[in-house]
C-alpha cells in the first residue's frame, strides 16, 4: 500500500480504506497478488476472493488493475490465470466471475478472450457516475463467468447472458 | 437479564450505532436511576462518554465496572470498545483475563483474553494463554497460536537479540508436538516452514518441501514457494534452484520475472566466494565453469526471446541482465552484444510505455558503445502517424536525455531541446483527439520531458522565466489529458517554489489524494507547510489539510489490530508479521509526526498560548521523540527524466532546496519540547500520574539517555536538514532556552502542588476525586508550604543571540527584497512570527506578577520587555514590506512579465489567452499569500 501510488492514482482505480485490503489479506491471501517490474516497482495488482454456496461456490474478482506504463504487456491476462489457478486447485471453485463495466468494451474483449462470457446483466451497478455519454451502458455491469475443472459440463454460464437482466439488490 | 429491561436497552444500543452519543447518556441515566447498579449500563454510559470526549467522566464509570470484574459477554463487548476509546489496551487484558480466571471453562472467553494481548502486543502472555487453551480445548489451532505468538515475540523489538532463537526453538518444539502434520493448511505450513529457516534447520525444510504435499502447496501458493526459493538458496541448492526454474520456464511457459532471477543467480553462482570455500580468490576452474554456463543460458533465453517475441519481455530482460552481469565479472565474450541487445530489445517493446524504466540499469555507457547508442536512438524517426510511434519516440527521448552529459547540458542546448518536447508533444496531441477526458494523452510525456528541461534550467540558472514556461505548458497539457497526475505533481512543486501555494492545493486537491495515499504523498502539499500558512488571520486551509491528513492514523489504530486478530482466527498466519509492520509503520511514520510539527506551528499563530496547550503538547511531543520513525513518503512517484549525471526532479524541487527528513523534526523537536518543558508545570511524575492510556513500547536494545541530555544533544543530521533561515532560529531558542531555564527550574511549583490543583479541577468538573491522588495529604502543601530554601538564581542579561535575532532578521528580509520569488521572504517572516511565539512560550510563567515579585525575577522582566517590544517593530516591519511585495506581485507588469516569458510557446500554438489566464492565476496567488501572512504578523505582535 505505500508504493502502490502509480497504479492507484488513476481514476478507474479506487483506494479503499485500509481494512478493504486487510479484509482481503486476512481471508484469501493467496487470491490477492502484486506483480512486480524487475526494478521494484509495482506493475499492477488484483485482489479475489473465494464466495457463494454450493454450486455457486466460486472465484470473484473483485480489483484488477495495471499501472498506466506497464499496460499493453498482457499484465492483468497473467494475473487473471493466477487467480483461476488458485480458485480451481485450492478453493476447487465451480466457476471465476467478475464485474464489469457494459461499456467497457476493452476489458470485454479481453476477458471473452480468456474464456469468460456474460452470465447476465446488472442493473446500476455502478452507481457514481450517473448516466453518461454512453446511456445506460455506463452504469449497468456485466457479470462475466468462466467455468473451471469442477464444472466439466459448464452449467455455470449460458448463451444468453446479455438478455438476462437483474437489479443491483439481488446480487452479492 | 429480565426481557423488559433488554428492550429498554436496545435504543441505548440504537443510538450508540447511529453515533447519537448525548441521548445514549441521556438514555442511560434514566435507567441508572432504577437500576443503580447494573454493570451494563455504566458500561455504555462509559462508552457514550468516551465518545462525546467526556474523558474525565467515563474514566469514573470505566474504573467502576472494572472493579466489579465483570464476566458477561455484553458488558465485556462494551467495555472492551471504552478500553479502546481511552487507549487502555493493558487494561483491557486484564479484564479479559480476570474474566477468563473466573469461567475457566468458558472458550470463548479464553479466545478473547488471547485477542486482547495480540491487541495490546503482549506475545508473551499471548503465548501463555494460547498453551493453555490448547491443552484443554484440545484444538489444534490454538497450538498454532501459541507458536505465531511464540514467532512474534522473537521478532518484537523490544526482545534482545539473545533471546530470539531460544523463542524460536520453543516455536519448533510446540510445532512437533502437533497430533496432526503441519501441511494440512497452506498457511500453517508456512509458519512451520519459516520456523525452520529462521533455526537454519535446513536439511528438515527441505523435507518437507520436496514430500509431494510440499511441491503441491508451493505450486499454488507464491508466498510458499518464495520461502522455499529462499530456503534453497541458503542451504546452497542455487544450481539445483537454477535447473527448476528453468524446467518451470521452459516446460509451464512461467515467465515470472523471479524464476528468471533463480537461473541468473545459478549461472553465476561459481563465482560466489561463500560458494567457493577453498580460496578467497576466484580459480580459474570456477571462471572456465561460469563461462559455460553463460553459453547456455545465453542460448535459452535467446530461444525463449525468439519464441515470445513482443508478447512477453522476460526473456529479453533476462539477456539483458546476464550480459550486464557477465560484464561486471569481466566473462562477456563481445564488447558489442549490449548495445545490441539493448537496440533489440527497443525494437521490440520500444513502443511500450515501459522500456526507458526496463533499459534503465543498463545504460551506463562509456565511448564507442554510447556513440553507437545514441546514434540509433537518434535515427528513431520523428513521426506521428501511431501511438505506437509516437511512444518509440517518447521513449527514444526519455533514453537520450537520461544519457547526456554535463557539459551537454548548456542553456542553449537545454532551451532547444526543451522547445523541441513542447513541439513534439502538440503534434502528438492530434493522435489523442478523439479519447475520452478519462484517458491519458500518449503525447504527455513529452510535456514533461519539457517541464523537467525547464526545471533544470531554472535550477541551473536560478531564472524565474523558466518555471513560467514550465508552469504554462504543464497547465495546457491538463486541458487535454486532467487525469496526468505526472504533470500535476510537477506543477504542485513548482508552484510552491513560486509562492503560489493556494495553486499547488487547488491540483493536490484534484489529484483525491485519500485513506493510505495521505500519509505517502500529503508530503507534497504539507511539507514546511507553515511557511504558506494564514492560520494567524484565521484562515486555517492548511491547519485543516494537516489534521484531515492523519485520520489515517487513527483508523489504523482503530482497525489494523482487528484484522490481526482476525487473520488469527481465520488461520492466515503467513499474513500476520505483515500486519504487525504496516501497523507499526503507520504508526511510526515519519511523515505523520511532521505534519504534526507543522501543524503545531500553525496551532500556535491561531490560538491564544495557554498552559493547558503547552501541557498537552508536551506529553504529545515527548512521546514523537521517542519514537523510531519510519519514511513511508512516495518520491519515486515523481518520474524523473533528468540526466543521470543531474540531481533528479525531486530533488530539484524541494522548497528552499532542503527535503526535510528525520533531522529536521530533531531539531523541531527539541526546540519545542524545551520551550514547552520550561512553559508546563508538568514534570515526569505528574505526568505518570495524570495521564490516561498506554505509553509507548521500547525497543530494547537502545540504552537511552536521559531525556534531558538527549535534548541538549545537536546532531550533524540535524543541522544539513536546516535551511540557511531555519539555522538561526533553532540557534536563537537554544539561547533563550538555556538562559530562561533556571528561573524556570526554580520557580515552577512542586509536583505535590500541581497534582492538587489538577485533582480539584477534576472534582470541580466531574464531581469525583482524581484516582490515585490522595487530597489529605497534599492539602498542607497546596497552601503554600512548598517554599523553597535556596535564594532565586541571579537575573542575568539577556544573551547576545537572543538580542540580535531580530535586528538580523531585518537585514536579510532586505537581502531578499529583490528575489522574484517571494518564498524566501515568506520563509523568514513565518521564522520570525515563530520565534515571537517561542519567546511568548518561554515567558508565558512570568506573565504573573506575583510570580515575579516573590522569586525577584523583576530584572528579568524589564529585559523581556524591551526585547519583545523590539521583536514587534521588526515583524511589523516585515509585514508592512511583505503587504508592498503583495502589492506589486499583481500588477499588469508582473502578469505581462510572466507571459513574455512564454513567448516561445505561443509560435507553437498555445494560446494567448490561456496564457494570460495562468499569469492571471499565479500572479493573485502571490498576492494573496503575502497579503495574508503579512497581516497575520501584525495580528501575531498584538498578542
Amino acid at each position: 500500500m505505500f508504493k502502490f501510488n502509480n497504479i492507484n492514482l488513476d481514476i478507474w482505480t479506487e483506494t479503499y480504506g485500509i481494512g478493504f485490503y486487510l479484509s482481503y489479506l486476512s481471508r484469501w491471501p493467496d487470491l490477492c497478488c502484486v506483480q512486480e517490474a524487475p526494478n521494484g516497482r509495482m506493475m499492477g495488482y488484483v485482489i479475489g476472493k473465494a464466495e457463494g454456496s454450493n454450486t455457486e461456490w466460486h472465484g470473484h474478482v473483485t480489483a484488477i488493475t495495471v499501472a498506466p506504463e506497464y499496460r499493453r504487456l498482457s499484465l492483468a491476462r497473467k494475473m487473471m490465470t493466477l487467480l483461476e489457478m488458485v480458485s480451481d486447485e485450492t478453493y476447487k471453485g465451480f466457476f471465476v466471475d467478475l464485474y464489469v463495466r457494459c461499456a467497457n468494451t476493452v476489458a470485454i474483449n479481453m476477458y471473452e478472450g480468456l474464456g469468460y462470457s456474460v452470465y447476465r446483466r446488472v442493473r446500476e451497478y455502478y452507481g457514481n457516475l450517473g448516466i453518461g455519454k454512453g446511456g445506460r451502458d455506463e452504469e449497468d455491469a456485466f457479470d462475466m463467468r468462466k467455468p473451471l475443472s469442477r464444472d466439466p459440463h459448464q452449467r455455470s454460464i449460458r448463451m444468453n447472458g446479455r438478455d438476462m437482466l437483474v437489479r443491483a439488490q439481488d446480487v452479492s | 437479564m429480565s426481557t423488559a429491561l433488554d428492550r429498554q436497552i436496545r435504543p441505548i444500543y440504537d443510538a450508540l450505532d447511529t453515533g447519537s452519543n448525548k441521548s445514549a447518556i441521556v438514555a442511560c441515566n434514566k435507567l441508572l436511576k432504577k437500576h443503580p447498579k447494573n454493570e451494563l449500563i455504566k458500561a455504555l454510559k462509559a462508552l457514550a462518554l468516551v465518545r462525546s470526549q467526556k474523558v474525565e467522566e467515563s474514566l469514573i464509570l470505566c474504573d467502576e465496572v472494572l472493579d466489579l470484574k465483570p464476566t458477561n459477554d455484553a458488558v465485556l463487548t462494551a467495555m472492551m470498545h471504552v478500553l479502546r476509546g481511552l487507549g487502555r489496551h493493558k487494561d483491557m487484558v486484564t479484564m479479559f483475563e480476570e474474566a477468563y480466571k473466573q469461567q475457566p471453562s468458558n472458550e470463548e472467553l479464553g479466545a478473547q483474553t488471547f485477542f486482547a494481548n495480540v491487541r495490546a502486543a503482549q506475545w508473551k502472555s499471548a503465548q501463555q494463554i494460547a498453551t493453555r487453551m490448547h491443552k484443554q480445548f484440545q484444538e489444534d489451532r490454538y497450538l498454532y497460536w501459541s507458536v505465531m505468538s511464540a514467532v512474534l515475540q522473537a521478532n518484537d523489538v523490544s526482545t534482545p537479540i539473545a533471546m530470539r532463537m531460544l523463542l524460536y526453538k520453543l516455536a519448533h518444539r510446540l510445532l512437533t508436538s502437533s497430533p496432526t502434520p503441519s501441511y494440512l493448511n497452506a498457511d500453517r505450513f508456512h509458519l512451520h516452514i519459516f520456523i525452520l529457516r529462521e533455526l537454519e534447520l535446513f536439511d528438515e525444510a527441505r523435507k518437507l518441501l520436496d514430500s509431494d504435499v510440499g511441491k503441491t502447496i508451493c505450486a499454488t501458493n507464491l508466498s510458499c514457494d518464495e520461502l522455499r526459493r529462499d530456503i534453497w538458496q541458503r542451504c546452497g541448492m542455487i544450481k539445483e534452484e537454477g535447473e527448476r526454474a528453468q524446467m518451470r520456464i521452459v516446460e509451464d511457459q512461467n515467465r515470472n520475472w523471479l524464476e528468471f532471477l533463480s537461473v541468473l543467480n545459478a549461472t553465476f553462482c561459481y563465482l560466489d566466494p561463500s560458494q567457493n570455500d577453498s580460496s578467497s580468490t576466484l580459480s580459474e576452474g570456477a571462471k572456465v565453469h561460469c563461462a559455460e554456463h553463460i553459453t547456455r543460458t545465453q542460448e535459452l533465453f535467446t530461444r525463449l526471446a525468439l519464441e515470445d517475441g513482443s508478447k512477453d519481455r522476460s526473456s529479453m530482460l533476462g539477456l539483458l541482465e546476464l550480459e550486464g552481469r557477465a560484464r561486471k565479472y569481466g566473462l562477456s565474450t563481445s564488447p558489442a552484444r549490449l548495445v545490441t541487445l539493448m537496440e533489440h530489445y527497443f525494437e521490440e517493446i520500444g513502443d511500450k510505455a515501459c522500456c526507458f524504466e526496463d533499459l534503465k540499469p543498463y545504460l551506463d555507457l562509456e565511448g564507442n558503445e554510447c556513440l553507437k547508442w545514441t546514434s540509433f536512438l537518434e535515427a528513431t524517426p520523428a513521426s506521428f502517424n501511431s501511438p505506437n510511434e509516437l511512444r518509440r519516440l517518447i521513449n527514444s527521448h526519455k533514453l537520450l536525455r537520461h544519457g547526456l552529459s554535463q557539459s551537454e547540458l548548456t542553456v542553449e542546448a537545454e532551451s532547444a531541446r526543451a522547445l523541441l518536447y513542447t513541439k513534439y508533444f502538440m503534434d502528438g496531441l492530434q493522435l489523442g483527439v478523439a479519447l475520452p477526458s478519462s484517458e491519458l494523452q500518449p503525447a504527455d510525456d513529452f510535456a514533461l520531458l519539457a517541464g523537467n528541461a525547464w526545471v533544470s534550467l531554472w535550477n541551473s540558472t536560478s531564472d524565474e522565466s523558466y518555471l513560467h514556461k514550465a508552469v504554462a505548458l504543464l497547465e495546457f497539457a491538463l486541458t487535454r489529458s486532467p487525469q496526468s497526475f505526472q504533470a500535476r505533481m510537477i506543477l504542485i512543486r513548482i508552484y510552491r517554489l513560486l509562492g503560489a501555494p493556494s495553486m499547488a492545493l487547488e491540483h493536490y486537491r484534484i489529484m483525491q489524494i485519500k485513506q493510505i495515499q495521505h500519509d505517502t504523498l500529503s508530503h507534497l502539499i504539507l511539507s514546511r507547510a507553515s511557511t504558506f500558512s494564514l492560520a494567524a488571520t484565521g484562515d486555517l486551509t492548511l491547519a485543516t489539510e494537516c489534521l484531515e491528513s492523519t485520520q489515517i492514523y487513527l483508523s489504523n489504530s482503530q482497525e489494523t489490530g482487528d484484522f490481526i486478530v482476525r487473520a488469527f482466527t481465520s488461520e492466515k498466519y503467513s499474513q500476520i508479521p505483515e500486519f504487525i509492520e504496516f501497523e507499526d509503520r503507520l504508526d511510526n511514520s515519519l511523515q505523520r509526526d511532521i505534519v504534526k510539527m507543522e501543524h503545531l506551528r500553525m496551532r500556535l499563530a491561531h490560538e491564544p498560548i495557554t498552559s493547558d496547550i503547552i501541557d498537552m503538547e508536551l506529553i504529545e511531543l515527548k512521546f514523537i521523540f521517542d519514537r523510531s520513525h519510519h519514511d513511508n513518503r512516495d518520491f519515486d512517484i515523481i518520474t524523473n527524466y533528468q540526466p543521470q549525471g543531474s540531481s533528479s526532479i525531486n530533488d530539484q524541487t524541494h522548497l528552499f532546496g532542503k527535503a526535510e527528513g528525520r533531522g529536521w523534526l530533531g531539531a523541531f523537536l527539541k526546540l519545542y519540547i524545551r520551550a514547552f518543558q520550561h512553559g508546563s508545570d508538568l514534570d515526569d511524575t505528574v505526568e505518570e500520574k495524570l495521564l490516561i492510556g498506554d505509553r509507548p513500547k521500547q525497543s530494547a536494545d537502545l540504552e537511552k539517555k536521559p531525556l534531558r541530555e538527549r535534548l541538549l544533544q545537536r546532531q550533524d543530521e540535524e543541522i544539513a536538514e536546516l535551511t540557511a533561515d531555519e539555522v538561526p532560529l533553532v540557534d536563537y531558542a537554544t539561547a533563550l532556552a538555556n538562559w530562561l531555564e533556571p528561573y524556570h527550574d526554580y520557580t515552577r511549583p512542586p509536583p505535590s502542588v500541581v497534582l492538587a490543583e489538577a485533582a480539584r479541577q477534576t472534582e470541580l468538573k466531574t464531581g469525583h476525586p482524581l484516582k490515585g491522588v490522595d487530597l489529605q495529604s497534599l492539602n498542607g502543601i497546596a497552601n503554600g508550604n512548598g517554599r523553597k530554601d535556596e535564594d532565586p538564581p541571579v537575573v542575568t542579561e539577556p544573551p547576545e543571540l537572543v538580542l540580535k535575532y531580530f535586528e538580523q532578521l531585518k537585514s536579510r528580509l532586505l537581502e531578499l527584497r529583490n528575489n522574484p520569488s517571494p518564498v524566501r521572504a515568506l520563509h523568514l517572516a513565518t521564522l520570525a512570527q515563530e520565534a515571537l511565539l517561542l519567546f511568548t512560550v518561554e515567558t508565558l510563567r512570568f506573565r504573573s506578577s506575583s510570580v515575579v515579585k516573590i522569586n525577584k525575577l523583576g530584572g528579568l522582566v524589564t529585559s523581556f520587555k524591551s526585547i519583545r517590544a523590539d521583536a514587534i517593530v521588526v515583524l511589523q516591519e516585515m509585514s508592512t514590506e511583505l503587504i508592498k511585495m503583495a502589492d506589486v506581485s499583481s500588477t499588469m507588469d508582473s502578469r505581462n512579465m510572466f507571459t513574455d516569458s512564454c513567448n516561445s510557446l505561443t509560435t507553437l500554438g498555445i494560446d494567448q489567452d490561456f496564457l494570460v489566464g495562468v499569469a492571471k492565476k499565479v500572479t493573485e496567488a502571490r498576492k494573496k499569500v503575502l497579503e495574508g501572512v503579512g497581516k497575520g504578523l501584525t495580528r501575531v505582535t498584538s498578542l
